[in-house]
């Protein structure tokens, strides 16, 4: 076939380089080559129609220079990425337009994804595309999916809170009447409304949004409180919606949508199964496993954002003799009792469980060795005031409890476990039925020096 | 008579570039794209084809903000052009900008013309010093 060769083998490589200039000039997305100071090597059009925007002083000299302005954190990104080569970021979003933008220009991006790989010390490659249109549909598909979750699972029914950026609710509808019984007078409240006294704290409201934006969505069960203080089961999912750049006239600033659905019925059908994995089967507070679980979330939160975290660590006194002298029964019985104690006292948002035996503990988000200390001390006085009753059905005991909070010697479930345990022995040595909270010196403490019964 | 060569900055210079056949174009120091009122590529002189590396069959017939030079394709040049086609409104323009010549950043001067009633627009580029 060499018959039909270009007769002149220039011409070819030159036609062939020309196709590949060509190429470059129109891949539909942004390329650039540069050092890792920014310094640009190489750039495609489509990154100068996304820079040139952006770029000071009609200049593209740099790349880092350029999206400086809407994402300065890229020079210190590439700065600090130590390995010899790999992904410095990928798909990275910058928002160009925030709000209060008076008008945005017709096919003007709004929101850029930038991927930076690093090649060697000296080459860093780019690849910039604009994702505005993505972002956007996106967004719809959310709430789409919102929607079809609170339409397709068997529900009572559901309702649709925008929430602003601080999670209050921005706007009242129907739907939160109908599902909460709240009028327009919620609008302006923090969505922590929608709990019970207990069910929440503030630091573990602002986690949900965080998560929401994080994640694209945060999905939570758990009891809510009508507007008439009656409670419901519910499915409550928070997803953020990205900014929408200016708002029209008349439109309502909202960051967050919330789909809250009463999953009562679901959730009774449920709840029996949940409870055999979740919960103890002597005394129904959390057993181990829920405990473990429930703690680390709380612990991953405290890492993204700290807060005091408390535990308390309860151990009824004597029970070996109880056993002894009323029967295994009567055993049982004194645990049931310290459980339902646990659980009238401590707040919904606080973790009860029975960790074996004879203890428990209870994990105390949002609250310092002071507080903690305030409520073991109201459930050992209140365990030591029952009065037994004749026919055997409440029995007289008391309680020993240790407490500890989190810092940063103790900053894992382990050790703070461990302190609240050596508080908890420090109370029983010192003759038990009260409270002590863990020091420093109770590090010196050996551990078993009297039985834990 | 011989007019003198029309510079890139010289008044006047929308109407004048209507009369000037293809050689003419290509005797000039600047680069030169005409496109029509549909934004397809209708002119495009030897300096432009060589900066940016093209021949002029890879350009002509092409549409300009899509297959040939998308780097402009945003508000400070496309939509001015749309701008004015909209509002029927004369449009002779310098602009700083950077074209990716060759895939290099090249610093240049954008005159971006358009002359009401006129059926071809032109894109003239200027290599700064």
């Amino acid at each position: 076939m060499s018959n039909i060769t270009n007769p002149d083998p220039g011409a070819g490589i030159i036609a062939e380089h020309e196709a590949l200039i060509q190429f470059m000039y129109l891949a539909p997305v942004g390329l650039v080559q540069a050092d890792m100071q920014g310094v640009i090597a190489m750039i495609n059009p489509i990154s100068a129609q996304l820079l040139m925007p952006l770029a000071p002083q009609a200049c593209l000299n740099n790349l880092f220079d350029a999206l400086e302005g809407v994402a300065p954190e890229l020079r210190h990104l590439c700065a600090s990425f130590t390995a010899p080569s790999g992904m410095v970021c990928e798909g990275r979003h910058i928002v160009l337009h925030h709000g209060g933008r008076a008008r945005i220009e017709r096919g003007t991006p709004e929101v850029l994804s930038i991927s930076l790989l690093k090649l060697d010390a000296a080459r860093l490659m780019a690849v910039i595309s604009d994702v505005t249109e993505q972002v956007r549909r996106e967004r719809q598909l959310k709430q789409a999916d919102a929607w079809l979750n609170a339409i397709l699972t068997n529900i009572t029914d559901y309702a649709v809170v925008s929430l602003d950026r601080d999670g209050h609710v921005s706007a009242w509808n129907d739907t939160i009447g109908r599902v909460t019984r709240f009028g327009q007078d919620v609008v302006g409240q923090p969505y922590s409304v929608f709990f019970p006294e207990g069910g929440t704290t503030d630091a573990r409201q602002v986690d949900r949004l965080r998560e929401a934006l994080a994640d694209g969505w945060n999905l939570e069960e758990g009891p809510r409180r009508r507007a008439d203080g009656s409670q419901f089961w519910g499915s409550a999912m928070i997803a953020p919606l990205p900014d929408n750049g200016a708002l029209q006239e008349g439109e309502i600033d909202s960051a967050y949508c919330m789909i809250l659905r009463d999953i009562s019925d679901k959730h009774a059908a449920g709840a029996a199964a949940h409870s055999a994995t979740f919960s103890d089967a002597l005394t129904g507070v959390s057993n181990r496993r829920a405990f473990f679980d429930a703690a680390s979330k709380e612990l991953g939160r405290r890492r993204q954002s700290p807060r005091a975290t408390s535990l308390v660590v309860f151990d009824t006194d004597h029970l070996k003799s109880i056993n002894q002298r009323l029967g295994a029964a009567a055993g049982d019985q004194v645990l049931r009792q310290l459980a339902a104690r646990l659980r009238a006292t401590f707040r919904d948002v606080d973790v009860v469980a029975r960790m074996g035996g004879n203890q428990f503990a209870v994990l105390l988000p949002s609250t310092d060795l002071a507080g903690a200390l305030i409520v073991a001390e109201r459930v050992r006085v209140q365990v030591a005031a029952q009065e037994p009753a004749p026919d055997g059905s409440v029995l007289a005991f008391t309680v020993s409890a240790g407490v500890a909070e989190m810092d940063d010697d103790a900053n894992e479930l382990t050790a703070l476990m461990a302190r609240a345990e050596q508080a908890m022995r420090r109370a029983k040595q010192q003759g038990r039925n009260q409270v002590a909270h863990w020091t420093p010196a109770d590090h010196f403490q050996l551990p078993d020096l009297i039985s834990p019964l | 008579m011989s007019a003198p060569a029309p510079t890139f900055d010289m008044a006047d210079l929308g109407p004048h570039l209507a009369t000037l056949r293809d050689a003419d174009l290509d005797a000039l120091d600047f680069g030169v794209i005409g496109f029509d009122l549909d934004t397809i590529v209708c002119r495009y002189n030897q300096v432009e084809s060589q900066e940016a590396g093209l021949s002029p069959q890879r350009v002509l017939g092409q549409p300009l903000f899509t297959n040939v030079a998308p780097c402009m394709n945003n508000f400070m040049v496309a939509q001015r052009f749309e701008d004015a086609q909209e509002q029927g409104t004369l449009l002779d323009a310098t602009i700083d900008y950077v074209l990716t010549l060759r895939m290099r950043p090249i610093k240049v001067a954008l005159r971006l013309i358009a002359l009401p009633g006129a059926t071809v627009r032109y894109v003239l580029v200027r290599r700064q010093k």
